[in-house]
């Protein structure tokens, strides 16, 4: 039996902001001392109060107009009551009913095909503390102890709820990669998996023939793209077998073990928490004026989408070609600096995606951080455009300004093709002392025994070698054939 | 010097003109407090060390000649539940017995500013929950004015010292009465300004949307210079208001009630009140209509009713909420356990008394789903339409007369056996803090026995300075009262 699969994201994303949401604390707290960037506030000391980072809610309200959201006016923050070590406060400050983006939508393209993932809503709110248990796997259980570190208590947290509109892992992945690429376009957050500041829960559940929702089931504790597919293969296979042998799913919350390849039950809608949510009476609520969120939507830069499509159509690249390129706004700008250059379109895209990107991951480096300016790679392409240096040379001569951080026309020297396109003298000059070298070869071709070619091809290669790389092989390959006729 | 019969004024006039220093007047306050508290119990931390420190700084200032604050070596003390950095702040309570926070309250740094000198810190009910201050870890406040009745509370031991004349002024914190209903049981001047006036910041929450820090002095005056010290904005409390304060001492000097038109409370049951209290209320109104103001008679329908229903709701809901920070892992009490859940539970138990455990377990319950719909969503409702009742009394006078209390000062130990009588207490300070208006109580003079009574009077939200210029009217004619004079040691 075909079931469909229906899946809903939670994301929390870190917002970029030099201190915490509800206090002056740096934000800055990776690999820093446990508990040293804590204050009365984020500790919840007696007498403490909150109070807001205008920046957080910029931020929030930017990430908000990028996903289409409806930013609301007069917003509020709740409090969210729980017992546990990392809570100091024993309640999380977040916003429940009055959430400060409402609606909105995301297109996402997966599997080649376009598609609109609605969105619930996003909202503001403060993370918690980090426990660290002294167990050799970092796990809790056989722990004798738990210590605490509230350095990342109180950062702050947009959480982006979508509605259920996804229908497959690769959807959801999408869609996770977009939301990336968009927090990244409008510097909102790092959106790193890795160090935390972009988390995922994800809901899913199988939808019966009638086309009504079956149980849903939510999967947390998940840390990179890969452990989100496989979790959620693993857990569509779990569910449609589970049915298939006439079981009935529970509403459940489950973690992903990564090492085994396996969910886990975590608690049943019976055991879910009773919150307690309680408008948060510490903190005024946030006016959110239409002349403010104008200011903020004037200040934005262009969208990733807009910019994808503004490529194929202002540059004539392909759809992936300009995705690689828009993936990063800063290998964007860089690209469209190369172009303003001077370098044709498709040639600036085709170096930036063989060229650039090889150098950048063999070195393991961001664009932000190659050494050639645009301007100066836009020249190099410019010679090759008017034939005065060949493909490899200008690999090279690239290569020479990377490695040595040479400038061109220093790179030009070192490399040897300082002297600029080869002359057709010189060309014949090199051709005749092939041939003076390799008259067996020669021999051959003017017999017309070289059926396949190969000879002419071996020459060829010889005189490209000589040259090094100075020559354009049309015009070695026309000279050579003019000169064997002869 | 007698220091015990000046008033802050004539103090702050004293140590500016050079008569006495600022260190005469804090020491004389802390040897009296060493001397006579044995019997009240009203400061349970002295501050000796720091009120050394702050008294000399101001006479240093007036030596050198330069301006000192309009409270210029006043000694004063703070209700317990006031940070002060690196001195003990307990809330009453053995869940912050030996607590030193790293930081001063708002309040407390403000009357530094304003010159005055921090010489104590004041007895309270345990957490600011009560009206007799009867619940404290330090053991229980007696009433200066009848050792055998309590101050009232939760602010029992600010106003027991001042009407002790240990100090001229206290501060306290006032959630639902308790700064007003201890002034009205020790014979001096309380005040609850409006919520939003003073910063809570550093304040040790009990309900964030209804304390508010208040004052209880000797007199009206005085109370309009602590007002002007206190109310100003903080960065630090985004709901304490950015409005530009009016001048709380010139609406004093120039307190006149002719034109207004003054409301008096009608459509209670004026036989369930002591009977020298609704003297003492009539007796104010006559005060006002001799001083030219227009009376009007005014009835609160739904206020009267629901008021203290409404009141516990909305603040045991939220101190629920407040006091989950006290779990024995960052500071206070703490109790070993064998797991973390059963560590909380050893450690709250064992830290907060009987009353503040019934409040938390109460206010949990009202924030449950389902209770919470049927229970503290119309509280708030109720709440809504109590301001509104305000708002439109508001439009027809400029100012409320009503009882503040409607019991004299209770014998010890009475109200333990029957809290909820102790919550009805509540019915005339409550309304205040649900709609976040002003309120003084004021002193009207004592019973034949010797016990204070007094009356209430309210204005719309920061209509502090007009309410000030009011009571003083009153205090006028009645007479501001005089502490308790204490001629030999016990």
């Amino acid at each position: 039996m075909s079931r469909n699969v229906v899946i809903g994201l939670e994301i929390h994303l870190q917002l970029k902001t030099k201190t915490k949401l509800f206090c002056g604390c740096s934000t800055d707290y990776i690999g820093a001392t446990p508990n040293t960037n804590v204050c009365p506030i984020c500790l919840a000391v007696p007498g403490s109060l909150p109070v807001i980072n205008d920046h957080a809610v910029d931020l929030a309200v930017k990430m908000g107009l990028g996903l289409h959201c409806d930013i609301k006016d007069k917003t509020r923050f709740h409090r969210k009551h729980y017992f546990y070590a990392d809570l100091p406060k024993a309640y999380q400050i977040t916003q429940y009913e009055h959430a400060i983006a409402q609606g909105g939508y995301l297109d996402i393209v997966a599997d080649g095909k376009e598609k609109r993932v609605h969105l619930d809503h996003l909202h503001l709110e403060e993370d918690a503390g980090k426990l660290v248990h002294p167990t050799s796997d970092g796990r809790l259980s056989g722990a004798a102890y738990s210590l605490v570190d509230y350095n990342r208590g109180g950062m702050p947290l947009s959480e982006i709820v979508s509605m259920p509109d996804m229908n497959s892992p690769a959807e959801a992945i999408a869609y996770i990669t977009q939301i990336r690429q968009l927090a990244r376009y409008l510097e909102v957050s790092d959106g790193e998996m890795e160090s935390g500041s972009l988390r995922v829960d994800v809901n899913v559940s199988l939808s019966n023939a009638d086309g009504s929702l079956g149980t849903r089931v939510e999967l947390k504790n998940i840390n990179s793209l890969k452990s989100i597919e496989r979790a959620l293969e693993y857990e569509i296979a779990r569910q449609n077998r589970v049915l298939d042998e006439g079981g009935q799913l529970v509403q459940e919350t489950r973690l992903w073990d990564d090492a085994a390849g396996v969910t886990r039950s975590m608690r049943s809608k019976e055991g879910a928490r009773d919150y307690r949510y309680y408008a948060e009476m510490d903190l005024a609520p946030i006016d959110a004026k239409p002349d403010y969120v104008e200011k903020i939507r004037a200040a934005m830069p262009e969208m990733p989408w807009d910019k994808r499509a503004r490529f194929t159509e202002q540059y004539g690249i392909s759809f992936e070609e300009s995705q690689q390129l828009t993936e990063q706004r800063e290998t964007a700008d860089y690209f469209e600096a190369l172009v303003a250059s001077g370098a044709p379109a498709v040639k600036a895209a085709n170096w930036m995606r063989m060229e650039v990107q090889r150098i950048l991951r063999d070195a393991g480096m961001e664009i932000t951080d190659f050494p050639v300016a645009a301007k100066e790679l836009g020249s190099l392409i410019a010679k090759v455009e008017s034939r005065d240096l060949s493909n490899t040379q200008a690999k090279d001569v690239l290569g020479a300004m990377y490695d040595g951080g040479l400038s061109l026309d220093a790179a030009l020297k070192k490399c040897g093709a300082a002297g600029g396109r080869l002359t057709a003298e010189a060309l014949c000059a090199v051709i005749s002392k092939i041939f003076a070298e390799q008259p067996g070869a020669v021999e051959t071709i003017k017999n017309g025994a070289d059926k396949k070619g190969a000879k002419q091809k071996f020459l060829q290669g010889l005189v490209m070698r000589e040259t090094r790389g100075s020559a354009d092989p049309t015009e070695v390959a026309k000279t050579l054939a003019e000169m064997l006729a002869k | 010097m007698d220091f015990q019969k000046l008033s802050a004024r004539e103090i702050a006039a004293g140590v500016k003109a050079g008569k006495f220093t600022a260190v005469e007047a804090a020491r004389d306050a802390i040897e009296r407090i060493k001397k006579y508290d044995k019997k009240y119990n009203s400061i349970v931390t002295l501050c000796e060390e720091r009120a050394m420190a702050e008294a000399e700084a101001i006479d240093a200032a007036v030596a050198r000649g330069e301006e000192t604050g309009p409270l210029a070596g006043v000694p004063y003390a703070v209700k317990d539940n006031f940070c002060t950095q690196a001195i003990e702040t307990t809330c009453g309570s053995k869940m912050l017995k030996g607590w030193l926070p790293p930081y001063d309250a708002t309040a407390v740094k403000n009357m530094k500013e304003a010159g005055a000198v921090l010489v104590g810190k004041a007895n309270m009910d345990e957490f600011a929950m009560g009206s007799t201050t009867e619940s404290s870890v330090f053991g229980p406040t007696l009433n200066p004015r009848d050792t055998g009745r309590v101050p009232g509370g939760s602010s029992g031991g600010s106003a027991a010292a001042v009407a002790a004349g240990f100090v001229p002024i206290a501060l306290g914190s006032d959630t639902g009465g308790s700064v007003r209903q201890p002034a009205a049981f020790c014979g001096v001047q309380g005040m609850k300004p409006s919520y939003g006036q003073i910063s809570r910041y550093g304040i040790v929450a009990y309900a964030s949307s209804l304390d508010q820090v208040g004052g209880l002095t000797k007199n009206i005056a005085d109370m309009a210079l602590v007002m002007e010290a206190l109310a100003k904005p903080d960065d630090n409390d985004t709901t304490c208001d950015a409005y530009e304060r009016p001048s709380f001492t010139a609406a004093v000097s120039g307190a006149s009630l002719a034109g207004k038109k003054i409301a008096v409370l009608t459509g209670y049951d004026r036989d369930s009140i002591d009977k020298p209290l609704v003297e003492a209320a009539d007796r104010a109104v006559e005060i006002c209509r001799a001083a030219g103001a227009e009376i009007i008679e005014a009835s609160l329908p739904v206020t009267m009713e629901h008021t203290v229903a409404c009141y516990y709701m909305v603040a045991l809901g939220d101190a629920s909420s407040k006091l989950a920070c006290y779990d024995g892992m960052r500071y206070g009490h703490h109790e070993d356990g064998k797991n973390l859940s059963e560590m909380y539970k050893r450690s709250r138990m064992e830290g907060f008394g009987e009353e503040v455990r019934r409040r938390i377990l109460v206010g949990t319950c009202i924030l449950t789903r389902g209770y919470y719909e049927n229970y503290f969503v119309p509280a708030t409702k109720v709440r809504q339409l109590i301001s509104n009742e305000f708002k439109e009394l508001f439009k027809k006078a400029d100012a409320l007369i009503c009882p503040i209390v409607p019991a004299l000062a209770y014998k010890r130990g009475l109200v333990e056996e029957d809290p909820v009588r102790m919550y009805l207490g509540d019915v005339f300070t409550t309304m205040a803090n649900l709609a976040g208006l002003p309120s003084v109580s004021i002193n009207l003079g004592f019973t034949p026995e010797g016990l204070p009574t007094c009356v209430q009077m309210l204005a719309p939200r920061f209509g502090d300075a007009e309410l000030l210029s009011c009571a003083a009217v009153i205090e006028n004619a009645a007479g501001a009262p005089e502490p308790v004079t204490e001629k030999e040691g016990c």
